[in-house]
């Protein structure tokens, strides 16, 4: 958890008028864009007498102020830069800060690490246009096996129907977790089980500690008809939060695909049918423990050596 | 055990304040207001025209006390009179499972702890309000918050929140000098701050009829430690002075009652801040809880890392001594009254009777 770039936010869920709050697991974050429009991370909890930070205001200055007695702070570094009352200009020792995070801006997400040394993420290279926040009252580990079990569990694609059967089993490539599943067109034909060929399939690739996501929708001609992201951030009292973005392909051959663009076409549930839950069967996700210990033990020898 | 002179002369009591100052943080820094529970104090339980014929319920760390009238004379029970099978009674009250009461400033005074300790001379003195109460209702009021009750206590100590929080109420920190100066025995502690051309508070400029930009500010609390009862007053120039009795009712770890009273009969009739002063409590008190709420669980639990204080919190870490040495004395089993908190404190908060 400590070395994960977590995607706590969208790019727009973050300005300059007002600090917000998110959390990683148990840690509460504050985020805000400073004066360059830079995105600051601090721990959301003011050392003065432990208020949370996302209480106070941005000031001009782009610097953070506490609501309750206006310590500021800056977020590059945490450090106390004044206490307004006090009227002086002495410098504060450097044990004077909050604790700062390490920040990262790209593809339309902010990611935060809890390590403010980390490198870096790279870059992402596009960022795409669709985009919404959900809150999930389902933890983060179970969250991820439901998207793996069964799709429809925990999103949903317009006019897509994801069958149980699989084209590939969840394994890993190039350091992720990835499985194919078949998919179907919505409407009336011919049952899945009884089906030789489907005409698209959903690609899921998966980061092995965050859990974040690239989908992919293809069809049976190889053609990209939707991607999206997809990042679940374990939260306080077991809720998940995700945020997600999504791109529908311009180019997308057949009525069926075309018509993918007729309304919103994707989504991510906020409200999960806890019946259906309880009784979904663990399939794909079975693996995916010894799957990231295996991947977690050789980026550990790795390191290491 | 009560008599206060002979505690003073016979013991080797050491002021914590006093101490070394490295155990003086180190003090500090071990604060868990949640896990402190006074005794032997007298809290003000409710505002005496609460109490009536019909039994009303109180608490204090989750002891029910139940208060109303026989006779016209408040009483407190721990034990509802329509309560049939009674539980067994607890230490605090005696052999009928009576309390000891006191009415006094306008109050139902309750005792807390051992009832053979009660003493009139152990309740606070308030210089301003009646001693016979009968302050008019718009002057009286409760509000609660969810926090633990030395959390709210050192909010209001602390009066640079004010300045912040409080600012469209009381007028932001532009001034040209602040100086806070503190006092304390081993019962109270009282924090004097003084404001050389402040902003002049808005409710004054708006109901006060105070026309200049700038005043001079003289605000006084003065807590009662293990009543946590306290008094601010404030004296400003020019406008009027506020007169608030300010005590914060434990009736769980992490649960506050105020019943305050505001008195502001020294306000002329005619000046709208007589009516309008008393009911910024309802305002300011949510304000408040806007930060004490979400401290008062991160305040639960020991913390490995030190709050950060400036020379503008000494009243506070004081505060925070204070109480704890109050709390290490009673688990030795020392209950005794080394000062005398019923004596008149005017001088002390500067209260001329105008
Ligand atoms: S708690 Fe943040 S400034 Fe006091
Ligand atoms: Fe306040």
């Amino acid at each position: 958890m400590a070395e994960a770039w977590w995607a706590v936010a969208r790019s727009e869920e973050v300005t300059s008028a007002k600090p917000i709050n998110v959390d990683i697991g148990n840690q509460p974050v504050v985020l805000w864009r400073d004066a360059q429009g830079i995105v600051r991370a601090l721990e959301d909890r003011c050392p003065h007498r432990r208020t949370p930070l996302s209480l106070g205001c941005v000031l001009g200055n782009g610097m953070i102020q506490c609501g309750y007695h206006g310590w500021t702070y800056d977020g590059a570094t945490g450090h106390l830069k004044d206490i307004p009352n006090l009227k002086s200009d002495v410098k504060f020792p450097p044990v004077y800060r909050a604790i700062p995070f390490a920040v990262s801006e790209t593809g339309g997400f902010v990611r935060v690490c809890l390590d403010a040394n980390a490198p870096a993420p790279l870059p992402a290279a596009v960022t795409l246009p669709l985009c919404g926040t959900v809150n999930v009252a389902l933890d983060h580990e179970h969250y991820i096996a439901a998207l793996f079990d069964d799709p429809s569990a925990v999103i949903g694609i317009r006019g897509v129907r994801f069958t149980p059967y699989l084209l590939a089993e969840l394994a890993e490539h190039e350091g992720k977790l990835v499985l194919e599943r078949s998919c179907q067109w919505a409407g009336l034909h011919w049952p899945s089980p009884f089906s030789s060929d489907f005409p698209i399939t959903l690609r899921i690739s998966t980061d092995p500690v965050t859990g974040e996501c690239d989908l992919l929708l293809r069809d049976d001609g190889f053609h990209p008809l939707l991607s999206a992201t997809l990042a679940p951030v374990p939260a306080a009292r077991g809720v998940t939060q995700i945020r997600w973005r999504a791109k529908l392909s311009d180019n997308r051959p057949g009525m069926r695909a075309k018509l993918l663009g007729a309304g919103p076409p994707f989504f991510v549930r906020s409200n999960i049918d806890g019946a259906a839950l309880r009784v979904l069967k663990p399939s794909a996700s079975i693996h995916a423990a010894t799957l990231r210990n295996e991947i977690a033990a050789r980026t550990a020898a790795a390191s290491a050596a | 055990m009560l008599d206060v002179k002979d505690a003073i002369s016979a013991d080797d009591y050491v002021d914590p304040i006093t101490a070394d100052p490295r155990e003086f943080a180190a003090k500090v820094n071990a604060w868990v207001p949640h896990d402190i529970v006074l005794k032997d104090a007298w809290f003000p339980l409710a505002h005496s025209f609460a109490v009536t014929d019909k039994p009303v319920r109180r608490a204090i760390y989750s002891q029910p006390f139940f208060l109303w009238r026989e006779g016209g004379t408040a009483v407190a029970a721990e034990f509802h009179p329509a309560d049939a099978d009674k539980p067994t009674k607890s230490h605090y009250s005696d052999d009928a499972a009576r309390y000891p009461v006191i009415e006094k400033y306008g109050y139902v005074w309750c005792w807390f702890g051992d009832p053979a300790n009660a003493a009139p001379e152990h309740i606070p003195s308030i210089p301003y309000l009646p001693e016979d109460g009968g302050l008019p209702l718009h002057m009286l009021g409760t509000v609660r918050f969810d926090c633990t009750a030395p959390l709210s206590l050192e909010n209001l100590i602390d009066l640079t929140h004010a300045d912040f929080l409080h600012a469209d109420v009381v007028g932001d920190e532009k001034m040209d000098k602040e100086t806070v100066e503190v006092f304390h025995d081993s019962e109270t502690i009282t924090m004097v701050r003084t404001c050389v051309n402040k902003s002049v508070a808005p409710i004054m400029k708006i109901f006060g009829g105070v026309k200049v930009d700038v005043q001079q500010v003289r605000q006084v609390i003065r807590i009662y430690l293990r009543s946590h009862a306290a008094i601010a007053y404030g004296r400003f120039s020019p406008g009027d002075n506020v007169q608030l009795f300010h005590p914060c009712v434990p009736e769980t770890r992490d649960r506050t009652r105020l019943d305050y009273a505001i008195n502001t009969t020294n306000v002329k009739k005619t000046n709208l801040f007589r009516y309008m002063m008393p009911k910024a409590s309802y305002k300011v008190s949510r304000q408040d809880s806007y930060m004490t709420s979400p401290q008062s669980p991160r305040y639960m639990n020991p913390e490995k890392r030190k709050d950060l204080h400036s020379p503008l919190d000494e009243a506070g870490q004081k505060y925070r001594v204070l109480m704890l040495a109050l709390a290490e004395r009673q688990a030795q089993g020392d209950f005794a009254y080394r000062d005398n908190v019923s004596a008149d404190c005017s001088q002390i908060i500067g209260y001329d009777g105008k």
